[in-house]
């Protein structure tokens, strides 16, 4: 597929297939900024990327496993489960943080191995598998903090994620973008990155040519499971709460801008890129609404609404591309 | 062969089976599970789930999928509480309610499937949270209270048998009629299974699809006087999750979410399996912690066990 795109195959269509996310967001941004000054300040757009990393990040992981032509809903749950394990071990101290990261980061990357594992020498639906695992893994997180908020975050956590770089900049904004170049490197200009795309696109071929599909499949799940963990630290550190409810459905808002960015369910195409444009779309239509002073409830009217009719102004840019293909 | 590989439709014997095991295991090990109060119990409490369940095979079959039954359910729990207060006079304007909005927010979804040409898990995603958003708009607490007639439509029993069992049994011999033995049914199959080859065919893909929307509605209308009756007031939250059981169910049941493959008689029996499995886990007083731990293990454990056989091409 990203041969065929190299190669100039068919140039006008495969542009417009990979920028029309990005046309969206920035007439999403004209109508915010014409709506309220606030979008044409540093401060507040900076603001919006430090809202973006705990979803963001662990759309990184989300994109890759859908590139592969697979799915991963559990992430949701590990947001939450990882967000309540780094309170726990953290318990207050500054001490405990390195252990904290370390003990979090593992927690999370198992889950993912074992969701690749069962996917990979299974022939399963991932996309019930990991909703299963999801609900055993909201389960424990229930069971572990006993249903209710639990830990205790160490002092100068929060302070430094939330630390604005030269007044500017939070620490977490730059962590997202840290990790999305990471994400954006791996996808593009790794052997992995390309085997991924092969594996969606055609996977029979994939095994064909050589490839080891399975243990391919494994490392994808897993990252997923790794990025997602990062997403739990990041909420942490957004919030501070470590409620077991957290990162309850954050799988759908992590799955509406993978595939809002164009990485679809069949795989082989779509990435990061597009992911990353579409978690913004999502955030600033929901800054929009709140600054335009509507109550919580009818932001998800408005919501869902953009959610709807930007994937379809998104369809209608990149032409009849994508999903739409075996519709003509 | 056994007689179970015998019927009609493939995929679905794992859950057949799993099911057996599970009755016979639980009667033997908890002699509470083989009272006929408790059978009638697992009856009510798995109907609103099965009618949801069976209304997103057919969906699922024709490679489609719907996430926003879920909130519709909560949004029909809600007005038709709300609009009967008790009184037996608003039962029938309460299910004309019911099914209506169910039909309606079908017809939209399949309406806006056909306009916007959008991938129908983002379409009936964004509908979700517009749904919620209503309800939302309309209530944040629980309001109004279910008549007499929707508290006996959710448990009471005709002849010993629930009436909610025979609404589930009707609503499931209706659809496997629909999908085995019509013309549309084998559209609806031809859709899922492969739309290009079914439009080449003459198949007007858009209307089956209009269609396949209209009933996930209905069957969200149906299920939603259920629980509208189950709860007895109008909770607001009353529908959250139902749509990912019921997508749980129909996969665990062995219908493909690849689309073209698939039958009602596995999702029903997947209903009954996760059904029983939380009435058991109920009667040994498991907490509820430990139940969702275990809901996702049976999940993981029923669909490695129900994988297509080897033979099946990839």
């Amino acid at each position: 597929m990203r041969v065929a795109a190299t190669s100039g195959f068919d140039w006008r269509s495969l542009r417009l297939d990979r920028t029309a996310i990005w046309i969206v967001l920035v007439a999403l941004f004209a109508v915010a900024a014409m709506l309220s000054d606030s979008f044409l300040r540093p401060i507040y757009v900076f603001n919006i990327m430090r809202q973006a990393a705990p979803v963001g990040i662990a759309a990184v992981g989300v994109t890759l496993v859908m590139i592969l032509g697979g799915v991963d809903l559990s992430v949701g749950a590990i947001i939450s489960l990882t967000a309540v394990v780094a309170a726990v071990t953290m318990d207050g101290e500054v001490a405990n943080i390195p252990f904290a990261l370390a003990i979090t980061l593992t927690v999370g990357t198992a889950i993912g191995l074992i969701n690749g594992l069962l996917i990979a020498y299974n022939r399963v639906s991932p996309f019930i598998l990991t909703l299963g695992t999801a609900i055993a893994v909201f389960g424990i997180t229930q069971i572990y903090s006993g249903g209710t908020a639990r830990g205790i975050v160490a002092p100068g956590f929060r302070e430094f994620f939330n630390y604005r770089v030269g007044g500017w900049v939070p620490v977490l904004a730059i962590a997202l973008w840290v990790i999305v170049l990471a994400g954006l490197w791996l996808q593009r200009a790794t052997v992995l990155g390309r085997a991924f795309y092969l594996i969606g696109d055609n996977r029979a071929a994939a095994r064909l040519a050589g490839l080891a599909v399975a243990p391919i499949t494994v490392i994808a799940y897993t990252i997923s499971g790794f990025t997602a963990s990062l997403g739990g630290v990041a909420l942490l550190a957004r919030s501070g709460v470590s409620s077991t409810f957290v990162g309850r459905g954050l799988e759908f808002d992590v799955l509406a801008a993978v595939v809002l960015g164009g990485t679809t369910f069949e795989g082989g195409r779509g990435g990061i890129g597009g992911t990353i444009a579409a978690v913004f779309v999502l955030l600033i239509a929901f800054n929009l609404v709140n600054i335009l002073g509507f109550s919580y409830q009818s932001q998800l009217i408005v919501k869902g609404g953009i959610i709807i009719l930007a994937s379809a102004a998104y369809g209608y840019l990149k032409g009849r591309g994508g999903y739409l293909k075996g519709r003509g | 062969m056994t007689w179970l590989d015998r019927l009609p439709g493939r995929g679905r014997q794992g859950i057949l089976w799993l099911l057996l095991v599970m009755v016979v295991a639980a009667a033997t090990v908890n002699p509470e599970f083989r009272t006929l109060d408790n059978a009638v119990n697992v009856l009510n409490q798995s109907a609103a789930l099965g009618i949801l369940a069976v209304g997103q095979t057919v969906v699922i079959i024709a490679g489609l999928l719907d996430l926003s039954v879920g909130m519709l359910i909560g949004l029909i729990v809600v007005l038709t509480n709300d609009l009967m207060n008790g009184q037996a006079s608003a039962t029938l304007p309460a299910i004309l309610l019911a099914l209506g909005l169910g039909l309606a927010v079908g017809t939209v979804n399949g309406v806006l499937d056909k306009l916007l040409r959008i991938d129908p898990l983002i379409l009936t995603f964004g509908m979700l949270s517009v749904l919620q958003g209503v309800i939302f708009v309309y209530t944040d607490r629980s309001v109004g209270r279910a008549s007499d007639a929707f508290l006996w439509m959710a448990s009471g029993t005709v002849a010993g048998v629930p009436f909610s069992a025979i609404l589930l049994a009707a609503a499931s011999g209706l659809v496997y009629l629909l999908l085995d033995r019509t013309r549309f049914g084998r559209h609806v199959f031809a859709v899922g299974g492969d739309e290009t080859c079914a439009r080449r065919d003459g198949i007007d893909t858009a209307r089956i699809r209009l269609i396949v929307f209209m009933i996930s509605g209905l069957s969200a209308g149906i299920a939603g006087i259920l629980v509208a009756g189950r709860l007895g007031t109008g909770y607001p939250n009353a529908g959250a999750g139902f749509e990912l059981d019921a997508i749980v169910a129909v996969v665990l049941g062995g219908t493909s979410l690849a689309g073209g493959r698939g039958s009602v008689l596995g999702t029903v029996a997947a209903v009954f399996v996760l059904g029983i499995a939380s009435n058991i886990l109920n009667l040994m007083e498991v907490s509820s912690f430990v139940q969702l731990l275990v809901k996702g293990l049976i999940v993981v454990v029923a669909i490695i066990a129900n994988q297509p056989r080897r033979l099946m091409p990839a």
